[in-house]
């Protein structure tokens, strides 16, 4: 059963051999596998672009666009977006809310992804945040790049003299990043005109910061954000966010900043959409069947689903219950249509399969998972048997049943 | 998060400890008129507000139907049936009242975007604002509000503040509000004070080494869970009042306790860590921060009442950082 559904009496994803991965665990997860559909993105970029400077300036100007859009409205429009997001979050009227705005978004959003770490200094010339942990480690330096694109937009949303104008206020670097080989991330915005600092170009932003950095000592570090130790997020002025709340947050707003805003720039960087969607294809077929060639990864997958002994290797079930676990736990409603040893069938609504975020559905997702599952499937249980993701209406059935391609990818 | 090693936030504490110092401070403010509304405010809090004269605050809780804390605030009688609320939660209050002004010839709005606020507080903030206002402060009484003027700007003053010190805080209209800072900062430089800019100074460390908490410390606990029970006036009656008698009958759960931690540092300690006594968790972390008057870690412990008294040697947060429960008051 989806956790969505079920929360209040199941506390995690039930798998279809009685498996209960718990609601912390399930998160978690949750979390690595939108970190790693965005690492395999990432890669289909590189395929597309093979200058780092031009493609990383391309995503960062998107991710900036994408998440300025909130001011794109009336200036009216604007001010009752940001006081709707002043009581939500209870910041009082003595917080100087243009200069502390941008620390206070990234803060609660760094949280629910388990980015864990602390806001170092909260002042109204500088904010500094370290990271000891982030999921999306694995993406890549252009991902470290992109994510101050969207933080430098976050303060101008409020920070800006002018209403519309992006007038980049901050200074804003990311000093060290995990995606890069730091032990931290740690992103310091100083107002320019307090420090006398230029303006910023894209690939300007991962520069040291002004003044000295405060390096929090390993045995201080923790592992995981707020909610995952605490049961909630608790941001500077006592407002609370229930692990339940981040978890169905993230589990939406993941796919937009990672995955759906830098899209919106790597598609164009192919010639047509055909070009784009082949590299799709390779690039998450080869992640899938990786991700099973070592033989302790499949007796780590039977382990950690508690996959009887009486099921064998060579049966779909295996790649079923797998891709039931991965949707229970992204939060993706789902029905078994079958689940013996001749097949395995999974009925999922279109729109909330490539809804995560209803207001930006990605078509990326399923070519992207039918590609992995099926690469996953012949390394995990044999090439006898495939995945493949046929339309039902307004429904997709995802089949993991025996298929034989002489084009097989 | 403060440091032991951040100077200017030592700076920006000490200039309020042993001289002046000023900031921002505006705080929501819902305006309530009305004949009913003296009745209704002395029946909402749970201090006594009916008599109070006009141009005196005071401090008061307010409480939910279940006894606990929702909300912390000054009561300021302005006029004659005029009364200002300065709280952090404006819109809630204003929708709180909703749902309990019925029967009350009452009004209220929230003036807040109307209405900017500066604090200057410390030994020598008296000398600083006889420079400034028409009128000399020297006679005003904690909590007494003055109408007067800054360079023919009309402003409402009153002696108060968050910090534990001798302190002023200066009302005025949104649009006055450079002009009145102007003033201030030009007074206080005469004393060699700036305007302060780290918000945990004066918002967090200042305050909790005085022993003086925010709401979101004390949220969901009786006034006397929080030691607050001097303000609540039992031979009154007060929305909240049957739950809190009965919660008094059957004695405190909770301990609103101050916490020392024995590390550098509080890296790792957010906001509700757990704290824990011989590993069993026994309560809640509310606040860390540094004292840079008492060169101390400190913070606000919400604990078990029964398990946890005073001296308790404690845990807290994911790496186990060794603490010890203290009363909440540090100077």
């Amino acid at each position: 059963m989806a956790l969505l559904e079920h929360v209040d009496t199941h506390r995690g994803v039930e798998t279809a051999f009685g498996k209960i991965i718990p609601e912390k665990e399930a998160y978690s997860y949750c979390l690595r596998t939108i970190a790693g559909f965005s690492a395999n993105i990432f890669q289909v970029m590189r395929i597309l672009n093979d200058d780092w400077e031009d493609r990383t300036s391309q995503i960062c100007e998107i991710a900036n666009m994408m998440n300025c859009a909130a001011c794109s409205g009336s200036e009216e429009e604007l001010f009752d977006y940001l006081n709707a997001f002043y009581d939500e979050w209870n910041i009082p009227e003595l917080v100087k809310r243009a200069a502390w705005i941008g620390a206070i978004w990234g803060d609660y959003g760094d949280e629910a992804e388990d980015m864990a770490g602390r806001v170092i200094q909260f002042t109204e010339d500088r904010v500094e945040k370290e990271l000891d942990t982030c999921p999306w480690d694995i993406v890549g330096s252009e991902m470290c790049n992109m994510t101050t694109a969207m933080f430098t937009a976050n303060f101008d949303i409020a920070a800006g003299g002018e209403h519309g104008e992006i007038t980049n206020d901050v200074a804003l670097n990311m000093c060290e990043a995990r995606g890069c080989g730091n032990p931290h991330c740690r992103v310091v915005a100083e107002r320019r005109d307090t420090f006398g600092l230029e303006q910023q170009g894209w690939l300007d932003h991962r520069g040291a910061a002004h003044l000295p950095v405060h390096d929090t000592p390993p045995e201080r570090r923790v592992k995981h954000a707020q909610g995952l130790r605490n049961g909630q997020y608790t941001n500077a002025f006592g407002e609370e966010n229930s692990l339940e709340w981040q978890y169905n947050w993230v589990a939406q707003m993941g796919w937009v900043w990672s995955i759906s805003f830098p899209l919106i720039a790597i598609r164009d960087m192919a010639e047509d959409d055909d070009e784009f969607e082949r590299i799709l294809r390779i690039v998450f077929a080869t992640a899938g069947k990786n991700s099973f060639i070592d033989p302790f990864a499949r007796e780590g997958l039977r382990n950690w689903l508690d996959i009887p002994r009486e099921i064998g290797d060579n049966d779909p079930r295996v790649m079923g219950v797998y891709i039931q676990a991965m949707l229970g736990c992204q939060l993706v409603p789902y029905e078994f249509e079958a689940f013996d040893a001749d097949g395995v069938e999974i009925r999922v609504d279109q729109e909330t399969f490539t809804g995560r975020f209803e207001m930006a559905p990605l078509d990326e997702i399923t070519i992207g998972y039918e590609a992995q599952w099926n690469g996953a499937c012949h390394a995990l249980v044999s090439p006898e048997w495939s995945v493949w993701i046929d339309e039902d209406d307004d429904d997709f059935i995802i089949t993991v049943g025996r298929k034989v391609d002489d084009r097989a990818l | 998060m403060l440091f032991k090693e951040d100077e200017i936030a030592r700076a920006e504490a000490n200039a309020i400890r042993t001289n002046v110092g000023w900031y921002r401070w505006t705080h929501d403010l819902v305006k309530m008129t009305g004949t009913d509304a003296e009745r209704f405010l002395d029946w909402i809090m749970v201090n006594k507000i009916a008599g109070l004269a006009i141009g005196r605050g005071k401090y008061t809780t307010m409480l939910d139907e279940n006894g606990g804390i929702i909300d912390d605030l000054m009561v300021i009688h302005k006029e004659e049936d005029v009364w200002w609320l300065s709280t952090l939660y404006g819109p809630h209050m204003v929708k709180w009242f909703d749902t309990h002004a019925e029967g009350f010839d009452i009004a209220y709005e929230d003036i807040t975007q109307e209405i900017d606020m500066y604090a200057v507080q410390g030994p020598n903030s008296a000398a600083t604002m006889n420079e400034l206002i028409a009128d000399a402060v020297d006679g005003l009484k904690r909590f007494q509000m003055i109408e007067t003027d800054i360079n023919g700007i009309a402003v409402s003053i009153d002696r108060g503040g968050f910090t534990g010190e001798l302190g002023y805080e200066i009302y005025c209209a949104r649009e006055d509000s450079a002009a009145v800072a102007d003033a201030i900062a030009a007074a206080a430089a005469k004393y060699d004070a700036s305007c302060l800019k780290t918000l945990e100074v004066y918002v967090r460390s200042l305050p909790m080494e005085k022993g003086m908490a925010l709401r979101q410390d004390y949220r969901g606990l009786t006034p006397f869970e929080a030691n607050l029970g001097w303000s609540v006036h039992m031979d009154k009656d007060f929305f909240g009042k049957e739950a809190l008698e009965a919660l008094q009958a059957e004695g405190p759960k909770h301990a609103f306790v101050g916490l020392e931690i024995e590390r550098e540092s509080y890296e790792d300690i957010a906001q509700n860590e757990i704290i824990r006594k011989r590993g069993v968790p026994v309560g809640i972390c509310r606040q860390m921060i540094y004292g840079y008057t008492v060169d101390k870690n400190i913070g606000f412990g919400i604990v078990d009442a029964r398990k946890v008294p005073i001296g308790t040697r404690v845990t807290i947060g994911p790496n186990d950082s060794p603490a010890v429960i203290v009363e909440p008051k540090w100077c």
